[in-house]
């Protein structure tokens, strides 16, 4: 299910929290009400961490991370690093990246498999992406847009894009990611989909003002209807069985 | 808090102390003081300045390579908190620290006895020239009679054996 929420009066929710399937990193707010939000969501299967990121509040947009690891800007200091790393999972590897564009989620969308990255980006930076994440990388743009991780949001089950997106840029996006790819807007008409939505593979979470329309398409192209938690590890499992015979 | 190295002259630079320069391409550099600062606006290069950290390991004045600077880097990977470890490691800083003091104490070691046999060299040098400076010229001169006077008495001895031979 598709969840509604605003940190300090802001709907753009995606700059203040990290969602993905093994963990959670929620901005340090004035208010408890945010990371509340997250917590009665999503603390009974994943670590819910509050962090700060270079001395800022805005987690979502200078992180990238999907179940494997996370990649922290190199304006991270090395006490939030610590604390991160104490935080999360052991199997999640925390590495910090010496890369000159330090937002690193504006500059990177990933899922567990895949990851779309600025055209940009070092290839040091695209290899410990490829390494940390263990995913496949590629350089895109996103409707002329270069900041991928802006303007797409996108997991294992589906991926949301510009509005502005062409037809045949969508096709090439979802042949590249072999998932179902729609255009839309979240937040009632903003075409800033990374920035208003954070999502993980059974859950979401949108910004306030995003209408019913909206979070009917986002729930319908990430499949959250049907999804349980639980229900990521039986598919897994299914798979895994599958692969097995 | 990082205890950051100047990019300069490699010094530490504490908390409060010096200037950080970002240039247009985001690269950060950091100077420990307006002396480093002033130097970088000049365009100098650090390595050709005597009294900078990357001009003496250039220059082999300083130990340059070994294993003991390996321990104080940055790492971008951070390790889980471990009291064991942290103590370990705490133990191991101080160990490496006097092992690096000691390898630097041998290399100057090494590198001055070059200049110590130098020294003596020129020193000797010196004393052949400058002797009468030492000793009154009056007291040499009589050094040098009593040398030709031992030396004809050495001499002496020799030549009555040879003539000791013609007789025979």
């Amino acid at each position: 299910m598709a969840t509604r929420s605003q940190f300090e009066n802001s709907s753009d929710i995606g700059v203040f929290a990290k969602l993905t399937n093994a963990y959670c990193l929620v901005a340090v707010g004035g208010s408890e009400n945010f990371y509340s939000v997250f917590e009665s969501e999503l603390a009974d299967h994943i670590p819910v961490v509050k962090a700060p990121v270079a001395g800022t509040r805005l987690v979502g947009r200078m992180t990238a991370g999907n179940k494997n690891g996370l990649l922290l800007p190199n304006t991270t200091t090395d006490q939030e690093m610590m604390h991160i790393r104490n935080s999360l999972p052991d199997e999640v590897v925390v590495q910090r990246i010496d890369e000159r564009l330090s937002a690193l989620g504006n500059c990177i969308a990933c899922n567990d498999y895949v990851a779309l990255i600025h055209p940009d980006m070092d290839k040091e930076t695209e290899e410990l992406v490829a390494d940390v994440l263990g995913v496949e990388v590629f350089h895109q743009s996103i409707a002329g847009n270069v900041l991928v991780g802006s303007y797409c949001a996108f997991t294992n089950q589906g991926g949301m894009v510009h509005p502005k997106t062409t037809e045949q840029d969508m096709d090439e996006l979802s042949s590249l990611l072999q998932l179902p790819i729609v255009a839309g807007t979240i937040n009632r008409g903003s075409d800033v989909i990374g920035a208003g939505l954070v999502v993980n593979d059974w859950t979401a979470f949108c910004g306030i003002d995003t209408t019913a329309t909206e979070m009917s398409v986002i729930e319908s192209v990430f499949k959250l209807r049907e999804a349980q938690p639980s229900a990521v590890v039986k598919e897994m499992r299914a798979s895994l069985i599958d692969s097995l015979v | 808090m990082r205890l950051e190295k100047c990019w300069f002259c490699s010094s530490t630079i504490y908390p409060g102390h010096g200037i950080t320069f970002v240039r247009n391409d985001a690269t950060i550099f950091r100077f420990c003081r307006s002396k480093c600062h002033a130097n970088f606006k000049l365009k100098r290069n650090p390595r050709k300045l005597r009294w900078t950290k990357a001009y003496r390991k250039l220059a082999g004045k300083e130990l340059a390579q070994d294993t003991t600077f390996e321990l104080e880097r940055k790492r971008n990977r951070p390790e889980r908190y471990n009291r064991e470890l942290l103590c370990a490691t705490m133990k191991g800083m101080k160990a490496i620290t006097e092992i690096r003091k000691k390898r630097q104490d041998r290399f100057y070691d090494t590198r001055m006895q070059k200049a110590r046999k130098q020294t003596r060299e020129s020193e000797k040098k010196s004393l052949l020239k400058d002797i009468h400076l030492v000793k009154a010229p009056e007291s040499l001169l009589k050094d040098k009679q009593q040398d030709l006077l031992l030396e004809k008495v050495a001499a002496e001895p020799v030549a009555t054996v040879e003539q000791m031979d013609v007789q025979e």
